[in-house]
Formats: structure tokens, C-alpha cells, sequence
């Protein structure tokens, strides 16, 4: 249904951002604690109208902005994300110097991207949604100005960022080339009519998979992300652990699961995927072992829980996929926020050895943050052991057993680099004695909204999955 | 009249090319690639593309190429790689660019052939182009600008002076 209210949701998160940027100018204050606020409220506006029109199906512009239900539960999922990531870094960003009112502004921005990429099914808009995302990120590494670490991840995100919107480009203008269009499912019709095995097609999906692969971070496109990740302040670090990895998941589902349902000889880019998920179990978590500081170990097992969901991919499973994108939020933010509570003025503690002693010192954190690691390793009952069965299972009825055994091992060794933070906060002696700053209240709270959902999920994820699953069913593949 | 500017143009256009690698003085590459995008830009002009050719020399022979001077001045010219790196570079990029010819002969014998139709004279019109950026890709039209503001908003919270609270 056309309709011009369907601009809605981006156009709310739009003002909260160019607001964001006129109260910075004009009202000086000494933190910008406020600006979150205010970019708070047009979160709430913006979710509060994806609520609403679900089961709605609108639609604007020719249908180039399309709200289906599964846009619409992203969206929410990317807006409650973004919400999450805002109250960590109030207080983040006066302790470490980075009190920028754009921060806000560019975090909104990102958001925009993430949301213009998930509605829609035309190719150029999801590569200019990537390219505001990708604008947005390359700037927010960078905004921790006193540390080198930062302008060096912001250099490298930015160098390698613009290196895979190229390939991205390159392979829409080869499909467009082909079928006459970037539209998605005209593509697919097209490649339906006629052979799909020439060799523009495979080049241009080739290099679509690069774009994304970089954007995902699977192995072997994954050299910038334990370096950005390290660098960026660590509330930015979060969000790109989670935002653009499901965006490039969401596009991937919406490019894919008509791709291996309506083509027939999609073997070979089937076995580029498959060789890219284990690579990237493999490889992420073997890399995972050697690493020392925190943010690193989170990088790593960030790149090889996109090895997992590219299973849930490969196996054509679009409510695992999801399922497993809404666990990982909650669970990947939470794990960050705890590192953030780790933190004083102008210091923040990412060492392992720093951990030691944790648990015993700050109960509160200690608890949450190995519930969190716990449940990225996948133990029950958290949400990552059922978000891990639910795709592996869904892998197994598909008959990718060689990849599900693959990917059960891989998570055997992802258990180790988990538990070793575990033992260290609970087992070890603290070395030097530091102290935290626990005064953060909103961050107190991110860790019990990001708890609450990984326990939820975990027990009880019925009414989640209902809506996860009215959300695939509507898809047309 | 047509094929011989053509070839006039295409041979112009890799002659500057060419030059762009050669030259060892990073200046002198610059402008050969500008020799190079203006020839690119009448090649457009001769597929009945005027609008792109125009914004072709424009975009790239003035303001991008001014981008790259800007930055061949601010860096060191004279200080190329060291001899060791080059022997370094060299085997393996010699090795890259057999691959490459390989690859672009088998694309252009498996893939392309030379295309029969020329776009009509309405579509490369600035007219044409504008109507389309206001009806069919307006929402992409419209994307770009949030692009546009957020690369704006990014550069210039990144280059600020840092003692601002």
C-alpha cells in the first residue's frame, strides 16, 4: 500500500539527528548527557511507529521503500540496539574525553543506514543505506581524538571500507548489466529465464560477496576488524559488532533466499558460502586463542559468530537467521557494556589480567559479564545455546551435516577463550589493585535490559519467535 | 567520421594511460590521467551521452584531479620505494597482471560482444537524467543527500581543533 506515512520511522531517527546538531550548537554545556536524551526520545518515535505498523505492509516510492514485517522487526531490533549503545556512552564519553555532541548525531546517522538497508529490495538503495552507515562508522572510530589507536582504526576502517563498496558496486553494475535491473527478485526472474550460469553472473554475485563479506567480517575479508574494533571507544566497538553485521546479514538473506529457492544450478556460489562459513568458524575462533585484550577476543568471536549465521544462511533458515540476530544483540552489547563498566576517568581496563579478581571485587558486573560470555559460547539455558540449535538443527534437516559438525566444534573451542576471561575474573588473584568508577547508572541498566533478554530468549523465546516467524512467513521466497 | 574519433580518442586515452604508469614524476601522472579522463568524457559524448561526458570532465578532470595534485604536493616526490621493495612488487604484480589480461580475454571472448543498440538520443540528455532523479530514483536522490551530510558531519568532527571540550 502506498503511503507516505511509511517514511515514518527513518524520518523521526533523521530529525533526532539534525537536532542533535543544532541543540550541540546552541546550547553549551559541559557533558552532553542531554543530547542522548533527546536522541533517546526520537528512538522511542521512531520504534513506537515500526510498532504500529506491523501487519500494515506499506509501502512509498514505487515500492523501492518497502516496510514488510521483517524490515519492520529489524528496524525495531536496530532502533532498540542503537538505544542501548546511547546509554552506554553517556557516561563513557565524559570519562574518556570524547564528549563530542556529533556522536549522537553519527550514531543516528548509522542507524539510518542500517534501517534503509533491511527495507528495501533494490540494490542501489541498499548500497547507498551501506554507504551512510559505512560514512557514519568511519568517523565514529575515530572520535576517541587523543588516542592513536583510534585514528589509526578510523584510517583502516575508512582504506578498507571504501576498497569493498567498490567490489559492492562493481558487482550490482555486472547483475544490472545482465538482467536490466537491481531490483532483487527481477534479477532472480531474470536469471530464472535464462541461464544462470554465465559468467557475468558469477562474477557480479562474486563480487557481491565480497562487499558483504568485508561489511560481515568473514574470513578471508576480516583483517580490519580486531584493529577497528580495538581502536574505536568501546560503546562504537559494540555497535559495530552487531549493527552492520546484521544489516549484511538481512541483505543477504533478502539476495539469497529467493537465489538458492527459485535457481537451480546456484551450486557454485552455494559452495562459496559454505567454504566461507567455515573458514570463518575456523579461522575466527582458532585467532580468538592467542588474543589478550578484551576488545580483540570480542572481535574474534564476532567473526566467527558470523560463520554461524552463515550457516543458518546456507541452510535457507530465515527465522533462525533472525533468531540468532536478536540473541546476539542483547547478548554482544551486554558483553561490551560490562567491558565498559571496567573504566575510570581517562582509563579503561581491557587486559585479561586486568580481569583477575573481578568477580569477587564487583559481583555484579563479574556475574553479568560471564552470563553474557557464557551464552555467546552457547550453554543452555541462555539465548545463544538456543539461537546455535535452532540454526544448526535447521542445518541438519537441510542435510549440511559436514557444517554443522564443523561448526559444533569450532563453538567447542570458542568455550575456552570464553571460560578463560571467566576463570581469570573468579580464579586468579588480582595483580594490581585499580578502581572503577561505578557510578553509571544508565549503563547498570543497559545490563540488565541486555540480561533479561538473554535469559528470556533462553527460556522462554515463544512470543519472540512467534514474531520472528509471522516476520519470515510474509517473505515472498 | 564517428569510428575514426573513436579511435582517435581510444588511442589518445591509452597512450595517457600508459604515461600515468611510466612517468616516474608523480605530477606528469596526473596529468595524464586528466589527458585520460578527457578523453573518456568524448568517448561518452560519442555514445549519445553528452550529459556524462560533461559531468566526466567536470568531476573528474577538474575537481577530483585537483584533489590528487593537492595531494602529490603535500607528500614527498622525489622519494620513491627502495630498490629492494621494488624487486619485491615487481614479480608478484608481473605475475597479477598475467592473471588479469588472462581473465579480461576470457571475459570478453565468453561475455561481451559489441552491442548493436546505442542508447537513444533522449536518454543521455540532462533533461532526461533530471526527470529521472526526480520520479524513478528519487529515493535514492534522496539517500545521497543523508550521505552527503553524514560524510559532512563525519569529516568535520574528526578535523576539529582537539582542545574543545
Amino acid at each position: 500500500m502506498n503511503n507516505i506515512w511509511t517514511l515514518l520511522p527513518i524520518v523521526f531517527v533523521l530529525t533526532g539527528s539534525l537536532l542533535v546538531l543544532l541543540l550541540e550548537v546552541f546550547i553549551q554545556r559541559e557533558t552532553k548527557d542531554y543530547l542522548g536524551f533527546v536522541s533517546l526520545m526520537f528512538l522511542v518515535l521512531s520504534g513506537a511507529a515500526c510498532v504500529t505498523f506491523w501487519n500494515k505492509g506499506y509501502s512509498y516510492f514505487n515500492g523501492d521503500l518497502f516496510l514488510d514485517k521483517l524490515a519492520l522487526f529489524l528496524s525495531l531490533l536496530f532502533i532498540i540496539g542503537t538505544a542501548l549503545i546511547i546509554l552506554i556512552s553517556m557516561k563513557y564519553l565524559s570519562l574518556q574525553n570524547t564528549n563530542y555532541g556529533e556522536y549522537y548525531s553519527l550514531l543516528l546517522f548509522a542507524l539510518i543506514g542500517t534501517l534503509i538497508m533491511v527495507s528495501s529490495t533494490d540494490l542501489i538503495i541498499i548500497f547507498l543505506g551501506l554507504e551512510v552507515l559505512s560514512m557514519s562508522s568511519y568517523a565514529l572510530a575515530g572520535l576517541k581524538r587523543n588516542d592513536e589507536k583510534s585514528g589509526e582504526a578510523a584510517l583502516k576502517y575508512f582504506l578498507l571500507g571504501s576498497f569493498a563498496s567498490a567490489f559492492l558496486i562493481y558487482g550490482i553494475a555486472f547483475l544490472y548489466g545482465t538482467s536490466k535491473s537491481t531490483e532483487i527478485f527481477s534479477i532472480i526472474d531474470h536469471f530464472q529465464a535464462v541461464s544462470s550460469q554465465s559468467i557475468l553472473v558469477i562474477a557480479g554475485f562474486g563480487l557481491l560477496i565480497i562487499g558483504f563479506g568485508f561489511k560481515i567480517a568473514v574470513v578471508p575479508f576480516h583483517m580490519w576488524t580486531p584493529d577497528v574494533y580495538q581502536g574505536s571507544p568501546t560503546p562504537i566497538t559494540a555497535f559495530f559488532s552487531v549493527l552492520p553485521k546484521a544489516a549484511g546479514f538481512a541483505v543477504l538473506l533478502r539476495l539469497f533466499g529467493p537465489y538458492f529457492g527459485q535457481i537451480t544450478q546456484s551450486q557454485n556460489i552455494f559452495m562459496v558460502l559454505w567454504f566461507l562459513s567455515v573458514l570463518t568458524m575456523v579461522a575466527g575462533n582458532l585467532l580468538a586463542l592467542r588474543q589478550k585484550n578484551i576488545k580483540r577476543l570480542l572481535a574474534y568471536s564476532s567473526i566467527a559468530h558470523a560463520g554461524y549465521l552463515m550457516i543458518a544462511v546456507l541452510a535457507k533458515s530465515h527465522y533462525s537467521l533472525v533468531f540468532y540476530l536478536t540473541v546476539y544483540l542483547f547478548m554482544n552489547i551486554g558483553a561490551f557494556s560490562a567491558v565498559i563498566a571496567l573504566s575510570k576517568k581517562d582509563k579503561e581496563y581491557l587486559q585479561l589480567k586486568d580481569y583477575a579478581g573481578i568477580g569477587f571485587r564487583y559481583p555484579w558486573i563479574g556475574a553479568t559479564l560471564s552470563i553474557f560470555l557464557l551464552s555467546l559460547a552457547g550453554f543452555p539455558p541462555t539465548g545463544g545455546f538456543l539461537a546455535k540449535f535452532y540454526v544448526f538443527s535447521e542445518a541438519v534437516s537441510q542435510d549440511l551435516v559436514p557444517l554443522v559438525v564443523i561448526g559444533v566444534l569450532a563453538s567447542l573451542i570458542s568455550v575456552f577463550y570464553y571460560l578463560r576471561v571467566i576463570v581469570y575474573m573468579y580464579m586468579r588473584e588480582p595483580s594490581t589493585p585499580f578502581e572503577i568508577d561505578t557510578n553509571n547508572a544508565p549503563l547498570v541498566l543497559v545490563l540488565f535490559i541486555c540480561l533479561y533478554g538473554v535469559i528470556q530468549l533462553g527460556i522462554y523465546p515463544g512470543n519472540v519467535l512467534l514474531f520472528i516467524k509471522q516476520a519470515v512467513a510474509s517473505l515472498p521466497f | 567520421m564517428a569510428s575514426f574519433l573513436f579511435a582517435t580518442l581510444s588511442i589518445i586515452c591509452i597512450g595517457a594511460v600508459m604515461g600515468m604508469i611510466l612517468f616516474k614524476n608523480q605530477a606528469y601522472s596526473a596529468l595524464c590521467l586528466i589527458l585520460a579522463f578527457i578523453c573518456t568524457g568524448g568517448l561518452f559524448g560519442l555514445l549519445n551521452a553528452p550529459f556524462i561526458a560533461v559531468v566526466q570532465i567536470i568531476i573528474y578532470a577538474g575537481a577530483i584531479m585537483v584533489l590528487f595534485i593537492f595531494v602529490i604536493m603535500m607528500i614527498d616526490v622525489r622519494k620513491g620505494l627502495s630498490p629492494e621493495k621494488k624487486r619485491w612488487f615487481l614479480y608478484p604484480s608481473i605475475g597479477m597482471g598475467v592473471i588479469f589480461i588472462g581473465e579480461l580475454i576470457f571475459i570478453i571472448n565468453r561475455a561481451l560482444g559489441p552491442s548493436q543498440t546505442l542508447a537513444s538520443d533522449a536518454l543521455g540528455s540532462p533533461k532526461v537524467l533530471g526527470r529521472m532523479l526526480f520520479t524513478k530514483y528519487l529515493y535514492p536522490f534522496e539517500i545521497t543527500s543523508i550521505l552527503i551530510i553524514a560524510a559532512l558531519v563525519g569529516a568535520i568532527v574528526l578535523v576539529k581543533k582537539k582542545d574543545t571540550p
